[in-house]
Order: structure tokens, then sequence, then C-alpha cells
């Protein structure tokens, strides 16, 4: 009897242990010793750079179109700044790590779980550093997990030349979204798709050449 | 050093002077003189084709935001506002529908008897012609500015005024029409158009309204 409660026991927690390691975004993936505890992301970092990009919102089959513009304000804290194509804005926020500040926002937009949705998606958008707790790897990635209050972000970088591909955004369960970023140099973001697992949401950015 | 200092704050100086200069209001008969002026050309225009450059300036940004393209405007209600620069988006106001057109992706919003979109329709084909004074929505004020006219437009009404504080619309002397339109937000932040290559009354096929 007591034998059969500990073998029990003993299955149990292993299974908890693989359910709660592997979770849902890594059971694909190998794991493995940790080669850095810590990554700073280089896209959106730099304070001199106004970063604008031509911009498509798809939300439950409603297409909006604009121009989403970002900067480094200070070291914790980004500007942003969505407007129509005719550049009336429609949203003007203030973000860092820890603190939301609305400066304006159109009040069709306004709509507290519309708000909470953009907030969580652009903190990860311009989130600048990571603590790494572990690794993982496949083929062409190396995958970094770090913990983000009760939830998790995993970096995907690319083993060829280190470049972050894709931040995903999940519970212990499940994925909540997902960043991809595309970048010839490594230094900015020329496409970047923020896609949303559970709601029907994505964002598109596409780097605005203001050359005429 | 100080030599250089003293000129460069001579020239600020000289700069700040002119800037409080530039604006002059217009006394009744000026004004008077100036919406006839305007009138005339702006009834007028049964065709409008004219290239644009916007300039989106918001105030935490080290340079304004760029874009171009082409607007065309045919009696008494078509009109095609279409960015051409850095990249291709095209809006067609035609009989109670919005036409878009984005990079190929279009779509189609019925807007019937929007009364929001009514106004904005009426707001930029009275912008680009000028024919906006007997406006009832607007607070006017006249100005001269060398060489030029100008006339600021306030809303009156609480919706507008959310969206738009101000709206600049600057004339050439001779003309009478529209060279640039600003469009001042709540904030300090706007968005400037400068009109060229100005085309009134050539010939345009309604079918340019299609997008």
């Amino acid at each position: 009897m007591q034998k059969s409660t500990i073998q029990y026991l003993v299955i149990n927690s292993l299974l908890a242990v693989v359910l709660f390691s592997c979770g849902s975004v890594t059971k694909n993936y190998t794991p493995k010793k940790l080669d850095k505890t810590s990554y700073e992301v280089p896209y959106f970092s730099d304070s001199k750079t106004d970063y604008v990009y031509k911009t498509n919102i798809t939300v439950y089959g409603n297409e909006l179109s604009g121009i989403f513009i970002a900067k480094k304000i200070n070291d914790t804290t980004h500007r942003i700044v969505f407007t129509t194509d005719f550049g009336n804005k429609l949203f003007d926020f203030e973000i860092s790590e820890t603190t939301f500040k609305i400066n304006s926002i159109v009040s069709e937009l306004d709509r507290k779980i519309l708000i909470n949705t953009l907030e969580e998606d652009f903190r990860l958008l311009l989130k600048n550093k990571y603590l790494i707790q572990e690794q993982f790897e496949n083929d062409f990635f190396n995958i970094y997990k770090s913990a983000d209050k009760n939830r998790d972000n995993y970096l995907f970088l690319t083993k060829k030349d280190q470049k972050l591909e894709k931040v995903i955004h999940s519970s212990q369960t499940k994925e909540k979204f997902t960043v991809l970023f595309s970048s010839e140099n490594n230094i900015f973001a020329e496409k970047i798709q923020i896609i949303h697992q559970n709601i029907k949401l994505e964002i598109t950015l596409n780097y605005l050449k203001s050359e005429i | 050093m100080k030599t250089k200092l003293y000129i460069f704050l001579f020239f600020l100086n000289i700069f700040s002077i002119s800037i409080f200069a530039q604006e002059q209001k217009m006394t009744a008969a000026e004004i008077a003189s100036f919406k006839d002026d305007v009138n005339i050309v702006s009834k007028k225009i049964k065709t409008l084709s004219t290239d644009f450059i916007q300039y989106k300036h918001l105030d935490f940004l080290s340079k304004d935001i760029e874009t171009s393209g082409k607007m065309i405007f045919k009696e008494p209600y078509l009109l095609q506002w279409q960015y051409k620069k850095p990249y291709n988006y095209s809006i067609v106001f035609k009989n109670g529908k919005i036409l878009i057109n984005d990079e190929g992706k279009k779509s189609a919003v019925d807007i019937g008897n929007s009364k929001i979109f009514g106004r904005i329709n009426k707001l930029i084909v009275g912008s680009v012609s000028g024919n906006m004074f007997d406006d009832k929505e607007f607070t006017i004020s006249y100005f001269k500015v060398k060489g030029q006219n100008l006339a600021k437009f306030i809303p009156k009404d609480a919706t507008l005024k959310k969206y738009i504080k101000q709206i600049e619309l600057t004339f050439d002397k001779e003309e009478a029409t529209v060279v640039q339109v600003k469009l001042l937000e709540s904030s300090d932040d706007y968005t400037r158009i400068v009109l060229k290559n100005k085309v009134i009354n050539a010939k345009i096929d309604d079918s340019v309204f299609s997008n």
C-alpha cells in the first residue's frame, strides 16, 4: 500500500515537473546548459532614432491602417504614438517596464480591454532586457526562457547570427501572443508582427523609409 | 568663441523679430477683399488636382515624418487622396462610400449619411479649394504674411475640437489659392500639407475615382 502510494507520488511529481518545465512552448526543444543569464534587445534601444512604421492592425476582421511611432525618451521609457495615414493621432502613450501613461486616445479606441491588450503588446515589443533562467535549442534557434511575473517569455535567437527573431509570451499552459522580428543588421527591425493566439488580433509593422 | 556666440545671438534676434513681424492682422477691408478673391477663384473650380507633401510633426521626434502623393477633386463630391511615397495608400470619397486601397489590399466603408464623414469630406475639399469662409462651424481670423494670406479656423463643435484644435490655410496672394494646409492637434503637434503643381479645371474622368 505504502509502496504504491510512493510510486504514485513519484509518478505524479515527475509528471508535474515534466508538464511544468516543458510547457507547451518548449516541448519540441532540447534543454541546454545556460550560455548567458541576460539578453539585451537591440531593436528600439537607441534614443536618437525615430522608429517609424507603416502599420496595419487587424482585429476580428476589421482593418485599421496608420503610422506607428516609437521613441526612447529616457533610460526606462518609450513614447509611442499611432496616427492615421492623414496624421491624426489615435493614441499617444508613454510606457516602461512598470509604468503606463495615456497622453491621449480617441474616444472610439478608449476601451479598457483594448488599452490593456495594447499595453501588454507594446511593453513586450519595446522590452529591452531579459533575465534568463532556462535554455533550450533546436536545429536553428537557441531558445531562452525568461520569467515575466506569473508568465514566461521565450526568446528565439538564431544560431547562425544571434538575431532575435521571435518572442513568445506564454502562461504555464498556453501561448498568449508572439512577436516576430525581421532584421537585416541585427540593430533595426524592418518588419515586425504581433500575433495573438487567443484573440483575433494581429499588428503588422513595416519600416517607413522617409526619403522621398 | 565669444564673438561667435554674439553673432549667433544677433542672428537669432533678427530671426525672432522677423517671426513676430510675420503675421499681421488684416483690416476689415482687407478681409472682405481677400474673401472675395478666394470665392471668385474657388467658385470656378470644377476639378482640381495637386501634388502634396505631408509633414507630420510630433514634438518628441527629431525629424518630421514625410509622405507624399496626389489629390484629385471633381465637383461636387468626388475626392481621391493618394499617397505614393514611401508607400501606396489611396482613399476615395464617392457616393457615400469610402474606398481604400492599401498597397493593393482593397476595402470599402459605407458611410451612408454619416455626419462626421460628410464633414470630413467637406473639410478636405474646403481646405484645398479655400472655400471655407461661409462655414458656420469655425471661428475664423485673418492675417497677412509676407507675400501670402493666412486664415485660421477654430472649430466651434466640441466633437471636432477633440481632433483638430485649429486649421490654418495659407493662400498665394496673387492666385488666391491654397498653398499650405496645417492641422493643429490639441497638443503642440501638427500635420502640415504643402500643395504643389496645382491644375485647375483639367478634364478628369469619373473612372479616376474607382480605386
